[in-house]
């Protein structure tokens, strides 16, 4: 079977162009603030306010997203799922997209706002992304093994930021 | 152990003394860190894409190009 093509840009141009409240986090997050990781999945938090998880839906739809893992049933995300604070592991048209309720210590869209900054990608993007001294906040929150073995990294690349 | 050093020779070190560090006390690349900071967000997401792309390729998946 043919893997789709990894495109997290297409992804993020979906979501903003729906006009979806969303904050990247995680490994794609770590790389765009200049950590050298890799990572297979486009992670966001998303507002789980009514009408933004409409505005999702509608985005998701239009990215073909299914839960990974169910074998040959294309499963879909629905409203109930993106109103929760759980984890949603989806596949799209252009790659691997987890969209998370919460993450660390249960702190979701309205909590982590604070500390994101707003980033010009490529065309005119404007997206939003944890900060980088927050990411490292929630991967310690985390502790699971795959956040301490990035932490070294994430810190170091703070400290090499610095003195840009 | 024999030495390298032309006799008589001054020659500097192959690397400057004050040369920034390649790796930290616990083992990280700064150099990768360094080249990252060095491009736009988008050249590396641009990167992260390859890089995946990479990793399915050699694992003998079919990726789409």
């Amino acid at each position: 079977m043919k893997t789709s093509k990894t495109d997290y840009l297409a992804i993020l141009r979906a979501l903003v162009e729906h006009h979806v409240d969303f904050i990247i986090v995680g490994g794609v997050c770590a790389v765009l603030h200049g950590a050298p990781i890799a990572t297979f999945d486009l992670d966001v938090v998303h507002s789980r306010a009514p009408a933004n998880v409409d505005r999702l839906l509608a985005a998701l739809a239009w990215l073909d997203a299914h839960f990974r893992g169910q074998g040959g049933r294309p499963l879909t995300p629905d409203r109930s799922h993106l109103s929760s604070p759980g984890h949603q592991l989806l596949m799209t048209r252009f790659g691997p997209l987890d969209v998370l309720g919460v993450i660390g210590r249960g702190r979701g869209y309205d909590e982590l706002l604070a500390q994101t900054v707003s980033l010009d990608l490529q065309g005119g993007l404007k997206v939003r992304l944890l900060d980088l001294q927050a990411l490292i906040q929630t991967k310690e929150e985390a502790a699971r093994d795959k956040d301490k073995a990035v932490l070294a990294i994430l810190r170091r690349t703070l400290g090499e930021r610095t003195k840009v | 152990m024999a030495s390298h050093e032309s006799p008589g020779s001054s020659a500097p070190p192959a690397t400057p003394i004050d040369a920034e560090p390649t790796h930290s006390e616990d083992g990280v690349d700064l150099t990768l860190i360094r080249w990252m900071l060095s491009l736009t967000p988008t050249e590396r997401l641009e990167v992260l894409q390859e890089c995946a792309r990479s990793i399915l390729r050699l694992r003998g998946e079919d990726v789409e190009d």
